[in-house]
C-alpha cells in the first residue's frame, strides 16, 4: 500500500512529462524540421517510423531477459518467478505495440516514397518475423491454459530474441529495398544537423512514453496475479468449510 | 509525394498507442485490488513437472 502511495503521484508526473515531450517532438516534426528535399513532406515519417522502430528491437530485450529470469526462479523462488513473469508479457505486449507501428508506418511510407505496401525484402520480412513471434506469444498466453504455459511462452521468447539482431543487421547483410542505415551506414550516411533534435526529442518521447506502459502493464499484471491467488486462497478456504 | 501518408501514419501512432494505454486503464478499473495478498507467504506456481 505504501508503495502504491509513491507511485502512484510519480507515474503521473511521468506520464505528464512523457505526454509534453512528446507533443513537443510532433511539433518539431511536424513544423520546425525542414522538409526533406526528395520526398519532402512524407519523409517526415520518419520522426515517428524510425523512434518506434529501433524500440521495438529494445523491448524483446527487457521480453528475453524476464523469460531467463522466470526460467531461473519458477522452482527456486515463486514470488520472483511471478514477478519476472509479468514483466515478460507486459514487455511482450509493448513490443507488439511498437512493432505494429514500424510496420504500419514503414508500410505507409513506403507507399508513397515506392509505390508498393510491401516487398520481401530481408528487413520488412524479418521484421515481420519479429512481430508473429511475438504475437504467437500472447496468443500462447492468452490461449493455453496448462501448468506449463508460462514455461513455454518462455522458452519461445528466449528464440524470438534471437530474430532481433537478424532484423538490425539485415540492411547490412543483404541488399535491400528498405533504405541503409542513417546512423552507421558508411560515409554517406547521417542526419542533417537541422533534422537531429526532432528526431531525439522523438526517439525521447517515445521510450518515455514505452516505459510509462511497460510499467503500468506490469502493475496490471501484478493486480492480475494477486487477484488469482486470492480466488485460489478464497476457493481453497471454502472447500475446507465444506470439508468440516 | 502524397502528404496523406503523413497524416495516417501519424494519425495510426496515435490509435495503437493510445488505445492500448485505454485497453490497460480499463482493465485496472475492472481488475480487484487484492494488493493485501503481496505480503503472504510464496505460493509456488502449479505446473505440471
Amino acid at each position: 500500500m505504501q508503495r502504491s502511495r509513491i507511485l502512484g503521484p510519480i507515474g503521473i508526473v511521468w506520464l505528464i512529462l512523457t505526454l509534453g515531450v512528446i507533443a513537443y517532438a510532433t511539433r518539431l516534426a511536424l513544423l520546425i524540421a525542414p522538409m526533406e528535399a526528395t520526398m519532402g513532406n512524407v519523409q517526415r515519417i520518419f520522426y515517428y517510423h524510425v523512434p518506434t522502430s529501433m524500440l521495438s528491437l529494445l523491448f524483446p530485450y527487457v521480453n528475453f531477459g524476464a523469460s531467463l529470469c522466470y526460467l531461473y526462479w519458477r522452482r527456486r523462488d515463486p514470488l520472483k518467478a511471478l514477478t519476472s513473469d509479468a514483466v515478460a508479457i507486459a514487455s511482450a505486449e509493448v513490443t507488439v505495440v511498437y512493432a505494429s507501428i514500424c510496420l504500419l508506418t514503414g508500410m505507409l511510407w513506403g507507399r508513397a516514397a515506392w509505390g508498393i505496401w510491401w516487398t520481401w525484402d530481408a528487413r520488412l520480412t524479418s521484421m515481420l518475423l519479429l512481430w508473429l513471434l511475438y504475437v504467437s506469444y500472447l496468443m500462447l498466453r492468452k490461449l493455453s491454459s496448462t501448468g506449463q504455459t508460462h514455461t513455454l511462452a518462455a522458452v519461445l521468447s528466449v528464440f524470438a530474441a534471437i530474430d532481433v539482431p537478424i532484423v538490425y543487421m539485415s540492411i547490412q547483410w543483404w541488399r535491400t529495398q528498405h533504405p541503409a542505415p542513417v546512423f552507421g551506414g558508411g560515409p554517406d550516411s547521417g542526419l542533417d544537423p537541422s533534422m537531429r533534435p526532432a528526431f531525439g526529442w522523438n526517439v525521447l518521447g517515445w521510450a518515455m512514453w514505452g516505459i510509462f506502459l511497460l510499467i503500468f502493464r506490469y502493475l496490471l499484471e501484478r493486480r492480475r496475479q494477486a487477484s488469482e491467488q486470492d480466488a485460489a486462497l478464497q476457493a481453497i478456504e471454502a472447500s475446507l468449510e465444506i470439508a468440516k | 509525394m502524397e502528404a496523406h501518408h503523413l497524416l495516417w501514419a501519424y494519425l495510426a501512432v496515435w490509435l495503437i498507442q493510445g488505445g492500448y494505454c485505454v485497453w490497460i486503464a480499463w482493465q485496472w478499473m475492472h481488475t480487484p485490488d487484492c494488493s493485501g495478498m503481496e505480503s503472504t507467504d510464496s505460493r509456488p506456481i502449479h505446473e505440471d513437472s
